[in-house]
This record gives structure tokens, C-alpha cells and sequence, in this order.
């Protein structure tokens, strides 16, 4: 088990050094989702806001529920991101060290992610809580539950990036993987229309991507005052996507390994 | 002399680009303009259900949501793609290790940028086209289509968008950064001029500085070509100030490429 | 002891037949290849014509899986068990690839002696003592990327021994160093086999690398052993005839006439050929004092006259010829 998470250690350090050498990195973390958050926001104020069909928000609290969409979003896409870097790790050749070494390979990908997720949020995170009390009197929220939530959605942010790790590593054309996974998200996850007003086919789409129920439970937690009952479904939903991803990330890896020793190649998809 | 350097270089990114196509690039920007129009789309269809405030037609000139976000993600497409190549030439010859090959030849630079945007333009416009007909499924509809105005639009545009790109050049040489720099002024130009929604809508300080980037005339010119909403004065104004503006871009940009080139090959050496 | 028998790996490969349909095919890279390294060797492993040498190697260092055969380290059976294996070996490969350029040298180390689970106090005093040996403590904490392509080199061949290997594979090891550089990694590799008692198989394209550094050469061909030995019974397997170099003062056509006369009335299979300077004589009987016997006789005064002892170069270069014949 120490092993285990020096492994991880290891790996989250090497992860650290190796991206965050130079400060540029928090423009594309930071900067950009700021951007567009602003972006977002602006394109609001062509509409009737107050008409919007959602019971909860009005003209003065949609800054927050954008706010908040943004947030989560910049989590889940920072491991986008630094899935797609880590993919680079096979071009170079360090993964055959990697392969080379009796070190374990899901905690390499949990190490990988836990530190991208981790070195990502602090700044958004910072930014957020500071908008949020800026416009303190619109939150109607339970301390308690909020908590919980944001740890669940944390969570599914890591097994997310564990995932998407397995998924770039090991897959033949990782632009195309990054391109069908950026911007999708950010339309059908709900970050700025909520998914429950899709037309079916949007909801369908909407149903891969574990930030749309993360978002949903994280909204109706701080805008809706929802209670630790009333969320039951999204913490069931969650646990299932956890077990999904964590389970899926683990028969990649098996498969992965297996393919890699019998071809040599470790490209799988 | 020039015209030459100018064939040649056009010539030489057609055989360089049949050969190795940046197909992701293009997929990227498709993608990119598909996803912006089903944004706007689902946020006027299914989230206000088409009920747009009053200052909407007042700032926009019309009250066509979507034709007015269609028309102005087909523009930023069209900047991001001429932007993105014609900026990135110089520090993609830097990185091919070709850079002090082609600084030993005496010869123009604008006609070697002229070369490389004149391609630019046509692969885009045929990206573009693909792009308006997705642009005409999401509900794109042209009320007033002034050809006139239009192809000075067009051209307009295009100074415009050259003097963005030797900027934008001069910048990626300096910093040897193509990512973070070409991808953080797109986010601005999405924000300050008037992509998505009427830049009337910032707050005046953002709207000053959007006023200094050609696109948001630019989008204005062309906007208001197909879809009307603007006086012939406003219109001959606008476009006046983007001449201008534009031509102190490209003034500036030539010896500010020069000396970025230079401290490139210093840098190299060092 | 690392003891490989009959070891073969076949692929599969579709080859596609038109634009809807393929048929698989096999590829045998390499067939029943045997050997053995003892702690405390240096060998060679050398091939020609597509030998199938990185995939042995691969093979070896457990990241492929043999289609059939077995190999053990030291009893321990590598197939079955390759997690327990991958403790006892490391690869140290050539070219400036395979290092985080952004990390220090330390950071690497440091990264990879987590993925081993060595203990931080061990790891600490190794990292140091590795860092010392390549000469590279002083500047362990700059980026990799400020490194030049020998320091490169040298840190490739810490972070190979970053686990303690017992084993160690050097996989083109030298390549693309200048000749001060290479000469001081041979010092090193010496030390680490002969000082640290580590088994080491070295591949190489430098054939005067392996005849410096390897006390035993296998030699692969098409994926199969086509010879194995020291690097003189290979040389005296390939050249079994003996070769004189000779030279005589004003030597014409006329001389080499002579010469090739008198070789064929003491040797009828006796062959000359022209080098630099004078002849290669060569020929199944002894050469030396029948040289000097001809020149006394046709009263010549020697220049030259002396026994060639043929290359690994000379060996490697004939039996691929032979090998593509």
C-alpha cells in the first residue's frame, strides 16, 4: 500500500514539475475559463432573463449559476487537458520506463489526475468563493450538503481524468479524442442552458459526461437550498459513475497491459 | 521581385499543405463554429424560448437572433483560421529549423506574408462555405444582401485581419509561444467584438478596447452587409475606421516582425 | 544468471487486400534464440538484415511476451512472474528521448525511484551517489533541457541503475556521442560489470564497441542465432585462412605476377588482393616465412610483411554477406 502512494506521490510531484515549470500554464487554466465565463455571461443579456423556465433563477443570481457551471467546468477540463499531455508521455518514450518499472500503473493515472485536478481548482476555486460572497445575498444553500457535494464532484472529476487517462494514453488519435470531448462539454453538460430543457437527443448526449449530474447536484445545492434528501438520486448516480469509471480504468489498464506485451503497441483504441 | 517571392511562397505552402493538411485544425475550427451556433441555438429555442430583451434589435440592427450569431461565428472562423496560419508561418519555420535559411534571402517580407494570407483566404473561404451551410440548417436567413457592400466588406476584412495577424506574428516569434498566445487573444476577440452577442452590452472600458481590435468592425461591416441595420454614413464611417486602424497595424507590424525575427535567431543561438 | 531458451515471438499483422478486406499474417521476428548472461559480463548482442534485436530485448526486459520459449533471472521465471523481474533489471537506451526535459536531474531520479518504491532515505544517498558517478552531481538541479547531449547520456545511464538492477540492457547506448564522451561511458560500463558485478547486455551499431566492451557476442540474423563465441572464435570461425599483409620496395604489376605465381605453386587456393600499400595475401598454410623466403629469393627488400589479424568489423561484414547470399 505505501507503494502504492508513493507512486501516486511520485507521479503527482513529476506531474507538478513537469507542466506547471512555467507560470503560462494558469493563463490556459485560469485566464481562459474567466474569458469565456465573461463571454457566457454577456450572452445572457440579449434575453428576457427573468422568463427563463427555471424556477430558481432570476436576473440576479444567473451570474452565479453561470459562475458555478464555469467552476465545475474548468475542473473536469483541466483533465482534458492534462490527459492530452500525459498522451505525449508515449510519444516521448517515458512510458516504456513506465511499463519498464514494477511501479503500479492505476496509481501512475490516479497520481496524474489527483494532481491536475488539484493544482487547477485552487485558483478557479479562489475566484469563485470570492464572487460568491461578492454577491452573497442570492446563495440559499446548506453548508453541510455543499460539502458533501463539492467532495463528490471533486471525486468524479478524479475518476474522470483517471479515465480520460487511460483513454488518451492508450489511444492512436488523441486530437480527435480531445476535440469530440472539449467543447461538447461545455454544451451538454449544462453548463449554460440546463439539460433539463434539451430536446431528447441533447439529454441523451448529455447523459456521458459525469459534469452533468456533478453541475446539477452543485447548482441545486447552492441556488436551491436542496437537502441532503432531496439529492439521494445524484449520490446514487455518483457512485455508480465512480464505480464506472474506476472499474472501466482498471480493464483498460489489464487490457492495455496485455495487448501491449502480445503486439508491442500500446495503442488499443 | 516581389511578385516572385510572392508566387513562390504560395507555391511553396500549396505543395507543403496538399502534403500534410492540418486536418485536425480544420475540424477543430468546423466544430468549433457547429458547437457555437447549437449553443446559441439551444439557449434561444429551448432556454428563453425566443423571448429576446428590447435593447436586443436596438444594439444588433436586427432582431434575428440566430442569423446575427451565425454571421458573426463565420467571421471569427474566418479570423481564427487566417490569424492562426498566417501568424504561426514564421515561428513554424523557427521551429522546422528553416528560419535562418529563409532570413540569408533578401528578399520582401510583405510579399512573403501577402503569399501565405492569399492561400490562407482561399482554404478558408472554402472552410467557410461548409461552415454557412451549417450556419443555413441552425436558421441563417440573409435579409440584406448588399454585394456591393459586401465584397468591400470583404476586403476590408481581410486588411484587417493581416495587420491582426502580423501582430499576433510578431508576439508568437517573441514568446516562441503559438498555444497560449494565439488562443488567449481569440478568447478576447470572442468576448470584445461582438461575436456572440452586441458589444453595446460591455461595460464602456471593454468596449474601448474592443474598438481597437479590426475585428469588431469588421464583424460590424460584414453583419450589416447581409443582415442591414446600419446608415450608409455609420457604414462608410465604420468602415473608414477600419482602414485605418488596420493600416497603423500593418505600419507598426513590419519593423516590429523584423526586429522579433532578429532576437528569434539571437534567442536561437543562445 | 539470466539463462533464455528458445525464446520466439510471432506477430500478427492485417494486411489489407483491398478497401473492405484484409488477411492476417504472421511475422516471425525472432525464432528460437538461446543465451545466457552471468552477473559480472558484459555481452553483445549484434544482427544484420532486420535481426529482431530490439525485440529480444524487449522480450527480455519483459515489455513484450514471448510467443513461445522461457527465460529466467535467476531462477525466476519471467514469463510467469515479470513484476518480480522487473525489480532485478533496467534499460539504459540511447538518443536524448525518454527523460522529462523539464525535470532536473534529480526530479527524474527522484520520479523514477518512486515508480520502484524505494525506500526516501535509500533513494536520497543513491540519487547521490549515481549523480556523482556520471559526473553530473553539480548541476543535478538544472533542467534536463539545458543539458547537452553527453550529460543526456550520462543521465540515461543513472536513471538505468536508479533500482540497483542486477541486470542492466544497454540499447544503442553510445549512439550519436563524440569520441571523448563515448570513451568515458565505455570506462563506466566497464565498472559497472566488472567493479558492481552487474550482467550487461549491449546492443551497439559500433562494432569496435562491442569487441572493446563484450567479453561474449551473439549474433542474430532474420530473428534467428546465426553465431555466438568470443570475439575470437568468431573471427577465427569466419576467417579460417591466414592473412599476411606484404609489401616490397618498387612494387609493380610485375611483383604481384610473380608473387601470385610462386602463392599458387605453394597453395593452389591461395588468393592475393591489392590494399593501400602492397598486398593481402591470403591462404590455408603459413604465410610469414614463405613471404620472406620468396623475397630473399627474388632478391626484393621487404617493406612490410606482416600477419593480419582480422576485425570483428572484417567477421560481421563477410557473414552478412554471406547471410543476404
Amino acid at each position: 500500500m505505501i507503494t502504492f502512494f508513493k507512486v501516486v506521490w511520485g507521479e503527482a510531484i513529476k506531474q507538478h514539475r513537469n507542466y506547471f515549470h512555467s507560470k503560462t500554464i494558469y493563463i490556459s487554466l485560469f485566464v481562459w475559463p474567466l474569458l469565456s465565463f465573461v463571454t457566457a455571461y454577456y450572452g445572457y443579456l440579449p434575453f428576457e432573463i427573468e422568463t427563463a423556465k427555471i424556477g430558481y433563477l432570476n436576473g440576479e443570481n444567473i451570474l452565479i449559476y453561470l459562475l458555478l457551471g464555469y467552476m465545475c467546468m474548468s475542473f473536469f477540463r483541466s483533465l482534458v487537458q492534462s490527459a492530452w499531455n500525459f498522451s505525449f508521455e508515449r510519444q516521448s518514450g517515458t512510458l516504456e520506463y513506465i511499463y519498464l518499472s514494477p511501479g503500479n500503473r492505476f496509481a501512475v493515472l490516479l497520481g496524474n489526475a489527483l494532481s491536475s485536478v488539484l493544482e487547477s481548482m485552487i485558483v478557479m476555486l479562489v475566484f469563485g468563493i470570492f464572487l460568491m460572497f461578492l454577491h452573497k445575498e442570492v446563495l440559499r444553500m446548506q453548508l453541510g450538503t455543499c460539502m458533501v457535494v463539492f467532495c463528490l464532484m471533486m471525486l468524479m472529476a478524479v475518476g474522470w481524468g483517471v479515465f480520460l487517462n487511460a483513454c488518451f494514453l492508450f489511444s492512436r488519435d488523441t486530437d480527435f479524442l480531445f476535440t469530440i470531448l472539449e467543447e461538447p462539454m461545455e454544451i451538454f453538460a449544462g453548463v449554460k442552458v440546463p439539460v433539463i430543457l434539451f430536446p431528447g437527443w441533447a439529454k441523451i448526449i448529455s447523459l456521458i459526461f459525469p459534469l452533468t449530474y456533478a453541475l446539477e447536484a452543485v447548482r441545486e445545492t447552492v441556488l436551491n437550498e436542496a437537502s441532503f434528501y432531496e439529492l439521494k438520486g445524484f449520490f446514487f448516480i455518483s457512485m455508480m459513475i465512480l464505480v464506472l469509471l474506476f472499474g472501466g480504468t482498471l480493464i483498460t489498464i489489464q487490457i492495455v497491459e496485455k495487448h501491449m506485451r502480445k503486439t508491442g503497441n500500446a495503442s488499443l483504441f | 521581385m516581389g511578385a516572385k517571392v510572392f508566387f513562390a511562397t504560395v507555391w511553396k505552402e500549396f505543395r507543403v499543405r496538399l502534403h500534410a493538411y492540418p486536418i485536425s485544425f480544420m475540424v477543430s475550427c468546423l466544430t468549433t463554429g457547429i458547437y457555437t451556433n447549437l449553443g446559441a441555438w439551444l439557449m434561444y429555442h429551448c432556454f428563453f424560448e425566443g423571448r429576446l430583451s428590447s435593447d436586443f434589435s436596438l444594439y444588433a440592427g436586427t432582431g434575428d437572433y440566430m442569423s446575427y450569431v451565425i454571421v458573426g461565428s463565420c467571421t471569427y472562423l474566418f479570423v481564427v483560421r487566417t490569424c492562426l496560419n498566417v501568424s504561426r508561418t514564421l515561428v513554424t519555420e523557427l521551429r522546422e529549423g528553416t528560419l535562418d535559411s529563409l532570413m540569408l534571402a533578401p528578399f520582401h517580407r510583405s510579399a512573403y506574408f501577402l503569399g501565405n494570407m492569399a492561400l490562407q483566404t482561399v482554404t478558408t473561404s472554402l472552410e467557410l462555405l461548409i461552415s454557412v451551410l451549417i450556419g443555413l440548417f441552425f436558421g441563417l436567413q440573409i435579409y440584406h444582401f448588399s454585394p456591393g457592400k459586401f465584397i468591400i466588406a470583404v476586403i476590408l476584412s481581410l486588411y484587417g485581419f493581416f495587420g491582426i495577424s502580423m501582430m499576433l506574428g510578431c508576439l508568437m516569434l517573441y514568446t516562441r509561444n503559438t498555444y497560449i498566445t494565439q488562443n488567449t487573444l481569440f478568447s478576447l476577440i470572442f468576448l470584445l467584438c461582438g461575436i456572440t452577442f452586441p458589444k453595446e452590452y460591455l461595460p464602456k472600458a471593454l468596449q474601448y478596447i474592443g474598438a481597437l481590435l479590426p475585428v469588431t468592425d469588421a464583424v460590424d461591416l460584414l453583419r450589416t452587409s447581409l443582415l442591414g441595420g446600419m446608415t450608409a454614413e455609420d457604414w462608410s464611417a465604420t468602415a473608414m475606421r477600419l482602414f485605418v486602424l488596420s493600416s497603423i497595424y500593418i505600419l507598426m507590424g513590419f519593423p516590429l516582425m523584423e526586429k522579433a525575427e532578429r532576437i528569434a535567431l539571437e534567442k536561437m543561438e543562445g | 544468471m539470466i539463462s533464455v531458451t528458445n525464446l520466439s515471438k510471432t506477430y500478427e499483422v492485417k494486411r489489407r487486400d483491398n478497401f473492405w478486406t484484409f488477411h492476417k499474417e504472421k511475422i516471425h521476428a525472432v525464432k528460437n534464440v538461446s543465451m545466457r548472461i552471468e552477473k559480472g559480463e558484459i555481452i553483445g548482442l549484434l544482427g544484420i538484415n532486420g535481426a529482431g534485436k530490439t525485440t529480444t530485448i524487449k522480450m527480455l526486459t519483459t515489455l513484450l511476451e514471448p510467443t513461445a520459449g522461457s527465460y529466467s533471472f535467476d531462477g525466476i521465471d519471467a514469463v510467469e512472474y515479470p513484476q518480480k523481474v522487473k525489480k532485478e533489471i533496467n534499460m539504459i537506451a540511447g538518443g536524448e528521448r525518454m527523460l522529462y526535459w523539464r525535470l532536473s536531474a534529480y526530479e527524474n531520479l527522484w520520479y523514477y525511484g518512486q515508480l520502484y518504491g524505494i525506500q526516501n532515505t535509500v533513494l536520497k544517498e543513491r540519487i547521490q551517489s549515481l549523480l556523482q558517478m556520471v559526473g553530473l552531481w553539480e548541476k543535478a538541479n538544472l533542467p534536463v533541457e539545458s543539458y547537452s547531449k553527453g550529460m543526456k547520456q550520462r543521465l540515461q545511464i543513472a536513471r538505468g541503475l536508479i533500482n540497483n538492477p542486477n541486470y542492466v540492457f544497454m540499447d544503442e547506448p553510445t549512439i550519436g556521442l563524440d569520441a571523448v564522451i563515448t570513451s568515458e561511458l565505455h570506462q563506466q560500463v566497464k565498472e559497472l560489470a566488472r567493479k558492481q558485478e552487474k550482467g550487461i547486455l549491449l546492443t551497439s551499431h559500433y562494432l569496435a564497441e562491442v569487441e572493446e566492451l563484450c567479453d561474449y557476442i551473439y549474433l542474430l540474423s532474420n530473428g534467428e542465432m546465426l553465431i555466438e563465441g568470443t570475439k575470437k572464435e568468431l573471427t577465427d570461425y569466419v576467417f579460417t585462412r591466414k592473412q599476411c599483409a606484404f609489401s616490397v620496395k618498387g612494387m609493380d604489376k610485375q611483383v604481384e605476377e610473380k608473387l601470385f605465381a610462386a602463392l599458387r605453386e605453394y597453395d593452389t587456393e591461395g588468393e592475393i588482393s591489392e590494399m593501400d600499400k602492397g598486398v593481402l595475401v591470403t591462404s590455408e598454410r603459413e604465410l610469414t616465412a614463405f613471404l620472406a623466403d620468396f623475397a630473399l629469393r627474388e632478391g626484393y627488400v621487404i617493406q612490410e610483411l606482416y600477419q593480419k589479424e582480422p576485425s570483428l568489423e572484417d567477421a560481421i561484414m563477410k557473414l552478412s554477406k554471406e547471410a543476404k547470399q
